[in-house]
């Protein structure tokens, strides 16, 4: 064992690491000899092509077995999410703050907005969705009647969001102390709110803090409904012009014009309580008008 | 070798090994330089030689009185008390730091550190997503220490098996102070106190003897020689080692009483200065310790490649310098194997146990595996290859040597008893004996029983015994008239004795004594009962038996009787001892019966095992070169047939130098011989014969022997009990030393320690030892192979964008929970081949973790793993809605907080958390996938070259408890409620567990074709590139 234990120089290390990196008496590089190195990367080669061909194989099995209307399963997605335009983040929380004096400042707010509507503008809507649907009643469809084999979408015109439309008011109210928000609530396939009894969700807002900061919440459409006609949605391939149903919600501030606001969908299959998913069935944010 | 001779050598190894440590730093050095020279000086003692008056007035002490009490107190303070000091323990928390400081530990501190420094940059830059690193840090520092806590009560409990042995009762010593006889605690004597000795007492110290009425010790703890030695007050050598009137400290008295002056205490006494030299040694890295360092660079070398490859790619697809760095850091971690040392502890321990079982207790963990590694044994004789005990060997009479049963337990075979002569000669053996058991001793086994009288009395005495049957009741029957005790002038032993018949008025005559002498008294030979004249031919028939048997390194001893004429010597004739007024000539020779201390029965088997085993046994003893080669050539060591280069010389009649050296297989080498000799000398006499006895040989050149073997490339057991036996104890691979026989020096000296003295625990050391380092060996390539299906997802993850397909807790769990089970089962996988047949593994070419094994798991198994994990993944992500192709690049907005309506595949919008736990899902089916695959993978793990049909899959029953626990806390983990939040598992769809299904069964397939071709072409590209 004495030579195993030997302590060496560095010299002799460097010396032994180049004798095994180039091994001129048995001719051999890295311990092997070039025949050898090449042979050794054939098999390797070959390994790694049989087993490439084994793993495309078995995704291309995965992908001819799935179904492209709707996804096997949805363990993930019981209950949609919920979330609030604008959408601006203040480190973990969703705080929507503005300076209602300062243009620069609101206008970052009120572009958030247009930009999140663009796609509801109404003559793009009645270009891609021209289809009549009929308000209060889910719109089922089980057959592609649609052009192109696919379903029909319900249109969402901008413009059915009232004074929140951003037509009559570019700004969305932010150069006032009555901002509006825009609530979205999250698309999942063949998802019928109330479990198809017919009763339409809404979207309601609470005050968590500062109840007394404000005196009103005005909902775009009426009541904030989201019209059971959306529902349900049937895919990106089989729907591919759907948009989602928005709220939106004036906002009256008043005294400190701050508050923290809870925006929930109310339905009796959307969960709102989930501890580890705070934007399940509701959204919080926090409001602060500035001036 | 004279013992002077050996003495300088003591002195002289010592300077080469003061020289020879460079290491130690100079101060050190300079310190342990001094204290030779201290010992030299000490050395230089001429107690024995000077006249007793100046030795009173060296002690200022009276060899009638004694010392005075209160000049022994001053001694004593100034001496210290008489004792050994215990070998400088090490300190607990030494002990336990270096349970945290193996290549393996450092490792993982090295990791936990980039863990740290990870997690300190991800926090500067003020994004605290996950404590991923601060975990794993934490976990990998954990489980360091906790395996370490474990490594450290394995060796807390066998040492504290090995302090039980420990002789707890103070010795007692009879002391002559003030003028008056006192018994005090043997501590306490100091120089210049008058002792008495015994028999049967220990010497208290190294004594000069001043006055000694047949006084015998026996120094086989010092010197090997298992022959009583004199003591005198004569001086007879100049050498201190080699005179006679100095008895040594811890040697016993045999037989006789003596008074004696103590010249040395404590550590200053001979076999003091013997037990401070091993403690000079250093202490040698075991061989699996080697290979983990070994195996450890493979995989740092590993790591640092993967890491700064990727690190560059990383860069190169255009990550910031720090992502990239936290990058390389993570894959680093990542090759860390976290279980690994789990593994390697608990199987060392385990066989550990097994041992522990069979009697061999491991001190140091490590041990375990060494006696599987080990080449060559050297072996002390006495007491380690025999039994320390004189026994009758041979009887010669009827002109036949007969052997006698040797075995310890009387299992052997006995000879032809129906002789007349046998029973003339029993009966002089039986009477002409002054030997006595000691009292109540009928139920201890004949053989056990002590004995009062000396070494070869008791041999008869015993055999006697065992042969004609209760001595005290035979003697009785034959009444004792006189008695003549032996002496050194006359070298007999006669007694006169009144026949048992009454009618019978004769009286007999018995004697023994050398044989020569006895045969010089006798007339005529007692030949089957009929007394014939003792011609010339049967002197010669009695000169032929006497050489053979001293031949055979037994110590001869010839008897005879005579039945005294009736009218000469009448009833009540009144013999007299001094005088011997009665024919002591023209006897009647009865035969001769030799004695030997004869190996124990085990031995020689053992020793076969050895040898089938390519571990060459050599002897190595302090005895005369003729008993040992005797011993050796009886238990095997020296094989039937072997000639030295003497006997090829005696028989082709040529001087011994014309020898071709070669051609002798054996060789005897003496430690005079052995002084003489270079290292180059002893190295190729050690190459060129593979049967080699050392004899006479002190404690330094066993330390010299060893080192040679060890500088032969060879790993070196070394068994022995004695004192003289420590230093190369420690010097060696690995001690083992004699639980029962041992002494204390020899057992704190000593790696592994057997309780029952049985050498042939040996062999089952190397059995399990070899078999440790094979399983070992599986383990290992079983838990490598996981690393690759756990770096992939991040390799990928970081290259190609997609969620991460695996978590850092997921990948602990792997890592200690699931897979520890199963790879510690693999420790109780039975060997594939008959172990014992093949050579010791070369430790050059011969490594635990080879090239080919490293290869073999991370780019073959593991690869296929990984595939599995990935195929699995792609399966989980698609069926919820999203598509390979889309999770490609997917990660930074799949990532993204703040973004809560992420469109899947089919259009559905998901929330941070709902991809969260998908991702989560992810994991669990990663973790699914790398489980069965390691289910397949310890299945494959069973065998190295046999098939795994032809080793049996239920055989391991452990193995097969071990993949159903395995799977049992899979489910756990996946199913237990509470554990999406906890630990980031998520209850995942059942047919998710049979995604990996085909890989595991392809991992499976693929290696029993590698096997397949491994066992048909040995040799062949195949076996060479494949076989690990």
């Amino acid at each position: 064992m004495a030579t195993l234990k030997e302590k060496r120089t560095c010299g002799q290390r460097c010396e032994d690491f180049g004798h095994f990196v180039w091994n001129s008496d048995e001719g051999k590089f890295m311990g092997r000899t070039p025949i050898r190195w090449l042979y050794i990367s054939l098999y390797y080669v070959a390994f790694y092509v049989v087993m490439t061909a084994l793993f495309s194989l078995a995704i291309y099995v995965l992908m001819y077995t799935l179904d492209p209307y709707k996804p096997d399963y949805q363990d993930r997605l019981k209950s949609p999410g919920v979330m609030v335009w604008p959408d601006t983040y203040n480190d973990e929380e969703l705080e929507i703050t503005y300076n209602m004096s300062d243009k620069n400042n609101w206008m970052t707010k009120s572009k958030i907005l247009q930009d999140f509507l663009e796609p509801y503008n109404d003559t793009i809507q009645a270009q891609c969705n021209h289809y009549n649907c009929t308000s209060g009643k889910y719109f089922i469809q089980h057959a592609f009647d649609a052009p192109k084999h696919t379903k029909w979408s319900c249109p969402f015109y901008q413009s059915m969001l009232g004074n929140c439309s951003g037509i009559d008011d570019p700004t969305f109210g932010y150069n006032t102390a009555q901002p509006c928000v825009i609530i979205k609530m999250n698309r999942i396939i063949n998802f019928l709110p109330n479990n198809g009894t017919g009763s339409a969700p809404y979207v309601n807002c609470t005050a968590l803090e500062g109840q007394d900061n404000v005196r009103g919440y005005t909902y775009y459409p009426t009541n904030g409904t989201l019209d059971l006609s959306y529902f349900p949605y049937y895919g990106k391939l089989a729907q591919p012009t759907y948009m989602n149903p928005l709220v939106a919600v004036k906002l009256d501030l008043v005294n400190q014009r701050h508050a923290v606001i809870q925006c929930r969908v109310m339905a009796n299959n959307i969960a709102h309580q989930n501890y580890y998913d705070p934007y399940e069935g509701k959204v919080i944010f926090h409001l602060t008008a500035l001036s | 070798m004279n013992k002077t001779d050996s003495y300088e050598m003591f002195v002289e190894m010592d300077k080469m090994d003061g020289d020879m440590d460079v290491k130690i730093k100079k101060k050190k050095k300079q310190k342990k330089k001094e204290r030779l020279e201290n010992m030299k000086k000490e050395m230089d003692i001429d107690d024995h030689e000077i006249t007793i008056e100046e030795l009173e007035a060296r002690y200022s002490t009276s060899i009638t009185k004694g010392l005075s009490s209160r000049i022994a107190e001053q001694v004593l303070e100034r001496d210290g008390p008489n004792e050994l000091k215990p070998p400088k323990g090490t300190p607990e928390y030494v002990k336990f730091a270096r349970q945290l400081a193996g290549g393996l530990q450092c490792l993982m501190w090295v990791a936990a550190v980039i863990c740290f420094i990870a997690f300190g940059i991800e926090c500067a830059k003020g994004e605290i997503g996950s404590y991923d690193n601060l975990y794993l840090a934490i976990t990998l520092i954990t489980v360091v220490v906790v395996t370490g806590c474990f490594g450290y009560y394995q060796e807390f409990k066998s040492t504290n098996i090995i302090a039980s042995f420990k002789n707890l009762v103070p010795q007692q010593a009879m002391v002559i102070r003030d003028g008056q006889k006192t018994q005090i605690n043997a501590n306490l004597l100091v120089v210049g106190d008058m002792v008495e000795i015994k028999g049967g007492d220990r010497v208290p110290a190294d004594i000069r003897i001043i006055t000694s009425q047949s006084c015998k010790v026996d120094n086989s703890s010092l010197t090997g020689e298992s022959e009583p030695q004199t003591r005198s007050p004569e001086c007879t050598h100049e050498s201190p080692l080699e005179t006679r009137n100095i008895a040594f400290f811890s040697t016993t008295c045999l037989e006789g009483i003596a008074t004696g002056m103590i010249i040395n205490t404590g550590d200053r006494t001979i076999i003091g200065r013997i037990a401070s030299l091993a403690s000079g040694v250093g202490n040698e890295k075991t061989p699996i310790a080697i290979e983990i360092e070994h195996f450890v660079d493979i995989i740092a070398g590993l790591a640092i490649f993967f890491g700064f490859t990727f690190f560059v790619v990383a860069m190169f697809i255009g990550y910031a310098f720090l992502e990239a760095m936290i990058f390389f850091m993570a894959i680093v971690v990542a090759y860390v194997p976290e279980g690994l040392l789990a593994t390697v502890t608990v199987c060392l321990s385990l066989t550990a146990k097994r041992l522990a079982r069979k009697n061999c207790v491991v001190k140091n963990l490590e041990a375990v595996e060494t006696l599987g590694s080990t080449s060559v044994i050297c072996s002390d004789k006495t007491g380690t290859l025999t039994q320390n005990r004189m026994t009758v060997a041979h009887l010669w009479f009827d002109n036949v040597i007969h052997a006698a049963d040797t075995t310890e337990d009387q299992s052997g075979q006995s000879f032809d008893q129906s002789s007349e002569t046998w029973r003339a000669l029993g009966r002089v053996a039986s009477l002409c004996n002054r030997a006595f058991f000691k009292p109540n001793q009928e139920t201890v086994p004949i053989p056990k029983r002590q004995v009062v009288g000396d070494a070869s009395e008791t041999a008869l005495l015993k055999f006697t015994e065992l042969t004609i049957g209760n001595i005290v009741d035979y003697r009785a029957r034959f009444k004792k008239i006189c008695e003549v005790p032996f002496n050194s002038t006359n070298k007999f032993q006669l007694s006169i004795h009144e026949l048992e018949d009454p009618l019978d008025l004769r009286y007999l005559l018995v004697m023994k004594g050398a044989p020569e002498r006895i045969l010089e008294r006798c007339s005529t030979i007692l030949i089957k009962g009929q007394e014939l004249p003792l011609d010339e031919q049967w002197k010669e028939a009695f000169q032929t038996a006497y050489m053979d048997l001293g031949g055979l390194g037994e110590r001869v001893l010839g008897f005879c009787h005579l039945y005294l004429n009736e009218k000469e010597f009448p009833r009540g004739f009144s013999f007299d001892a001094d005088e011997l007024n009665f024919t002591t000539s023209g006897l009647c020779f009865a035969g001769l019966i030799s004695m030997i201390d004869p190996p124990r029965a085990t031995v020689p088997d053992a020793v076969m095992k050895c040898r089938t085993a390519g571990i060459r046994v050599v002897m190595v003893t302090g005895d005369h070169p003729i008993t040992a080669r005797a011993i050796a050539a009886n238990v095997g060591i020296i094989s039937e047939g072997s000639e030295t280069v003497e006997d090829i010389a005696s028989r082709l009649r040529i001087p011994v130098e014309q020898v071709k050296k070669r051609d002798a297989r054996a060789c005897v080498i003496n430690g005079g011989q052995l002084k003489d000799m270079t290292s180059d000398e002893l190295d190729d006499a050690l190459k060129n014969h593979p049967e080699m006895v050392f004899a006479r040989t002190s404690p330094q050149q066993k330390l010299i022997i060893v080192e040679s073997c060890q500088r032969l490339g060879s790993i070196v057991a070394v068994t022995g009990d004695g004192v003289n036996d420590s230093p190369a104890l420690k010097k060696a691979d690995i001690g083992i030393a004699m639980g029962i026989a041992g002494s204390d020096a020899a057992k704190n000296a000593a790696d592994m320690i057997l309780l029952d003295d049985n050498f042939a625990s040996i062999v089952t050391g190397v059995e399990q030892g070899r078999l440790i380092f094979d399983n070992l060996k599986k383990s290992i390539a079983y838990t490598l192979t996981k690393n690759i299906p756990e770096l992939t997802p991040y390799l990928i993850y970081i290259t190609v964008s997609v969620p991460l397909p695996l978590g850092c807790i997921t990948i602990l769990f792997i890592e200690l929970a699931t897979d520890i089970f199963p790879s510690v089962s693999l420790a109780y996988e039975k060997a594939e081949s008959d172990i014992m047949h093949l050579k010791p593994r070369n430790p050059r070419r011969d490594r635990l973790v080879n090239e080919a094994l490293a290869v073999y798991s991370y780019f073959q198994i593991g690869a296929i793993q990984s595939f599995a994990g990935f195929t699995d993944y792609f399966t989980a992500m698609a069926q919820e809605g999203w598509f390979p192709l889309l999770c490609v690049g997917l990660r930074s907005q799949w990532e993204d907080a703040r973004l809560q309506d992420l469109q899947d595949s089919y259009g559905q919008e998901w929330t941070f958390s709902q991809r969260l736990y998908q991702e989560y899902t992810c994991y669990t089916v990663f973790f699914v996938s790398i489980e069965v695959c390691q289910i397949s993978d310890v299945l494959i793990r069973k065998t190295r070259r046999l098939s795994v049909f032809q080793q049996g899959f239920f055989r391991n029953k452990v193995l097969v408890t071990a993949i159903v626990f395995q799977l049992c806390l899979g489910n756990l983990l996946c199913y237990c409620p509470g554990m999406p939040n906890i630990f980031n598992f998520m209850p995942i769809r059942v047919q998710w567990w049979f995604v990996p299904l085909p890989y595991g069964i392809l991992i499976f397939v693929y290696d029993e074709i590698r096997k397949l071709g491994v066992r048909r072409h040995p040799g062949s590209w195949w076996d060479q590139e494949l076989y690990y």
